[in-house]
């Protein structure tokens, strides 16, 4: 498994383009764990990511008010639920309509090994990212070897 | 209002024109609205800050970049996807002449709001019909 990692001077043109590699392999070939989500074609898109602490459920969202985003956290279950409304000012009409709006729900299965009461959530550029971390008796440790 | 069903479709790349620097680009979904004074485009740009957004009218030719902060993804992998991550373009042909000194432009959570005033002498202009 490979790590996406930064060059430590970051050059944010070489991290899209290993960032976009990443993601294809995964599209195609998603690692064992079973989320739980129905898959794609659902509103909104999720993106699993795993770090040393934990993982980040990231949602492409944009446009929501907070308090139209709920979290919930029921067991190993995370559900995401909101309400985009689209508006426009009176007296005109559209030429294009593709943005999406309306009400979502959406519900990821995390593995045991994580922590969901300490989950925190942020919301920014209309990007939402639930971090959860890891158990403390699940993150790695280093084995010390005893000399004989 | 009612109730759709929201479904997601799939980023389209834009495959229009080459950029200079390497990685994928993706279309941004718009709403283009008209009043009788202006012209109003939303577009869905999630990841892109105001500062990492360029948007220029040359030749009747509206264009929209923005590039993806891609910061808070270092040290992580993937282990499930369902949308891709690039940076949005998109442009339009206009078909009026807009008052480009008034344009104003907005990002707030991930969404460009553009406001284009038409030009005065571009406005539709009701003529009145006397009775003969």
């Amino acid at each position: 498994m490979a790590l996406f990692r930064f060059p430590s001077s970051f050059d944010p043109t070489n991290a899209l383009v290993s960032l976009q590699r990443e993601l294809d392999r995964v599209f195609e070939n998603p690692l064992g764990f079973d989320f739980g989500l129905s898959g794609k074609g659902v509103y909104p898109p999720v993106n699993v990511f795993s770090n040393k602490g934990g993982y980040f459920v990231k949602m492409e969202v944009p446009g929501l008010a907070l308090d139209q985003l709920t979290i919930e956290a029921h067991g190993r279950t995370l559900t995401i639920r909101g309400k985009r409304d689209v508006s426009a000012p009176q007296g005109g009409s559209f030429h294009r309509r593709e943005r999406s709006r309306g009400e979502f729900s959406r519900s990821v299965q995390l593995p045991t090994d994580l922590d969901l009461a300490r989950a925190e959530a942020s919301y920014k550029q209309g990007m939402l990212t639930v971090h959860i971390p890891k158990r403390e008796e699940a993150k790695p440790r280093q084995i010390t070897i005893k000399a004989a | 209002m009612t109730t759709q069903e929201l479904t997601a479709h799939e980023k389209q790349e834009m495959r229009t024109a080459e950029t200079t620097r390497p990685g994928r680009t993706y279309i941004p979904d718009v709403d283009i609205y008209e009043t009788p004074d202006s012209l109003w485009l939303w577009a869905d740009m999630p990841g892109v800050d105001e500062n990492s957004l360029d948007v220029r009218i040359a030749d009747s030719v509206l264009s929209i970049e923005g590039r993806v902060a891609l910061q808070e993804y270092s040290d992580s992998t993937p282990v499930y996807t369902e949308y891709h991550v690039g940076n949005y373009a998109r442009r339009f042909s206009l078909s009026g002449e807009i008052a480009s000194e008034r344009i104003k432009a907005r990002m707030t959570n991930g969404v460009l709001e553009l406001e284009l005033p038409k030009a005065e002498h571009a406005k539709p202009r009701r003529i009145a019909v006397s009775a003969a």
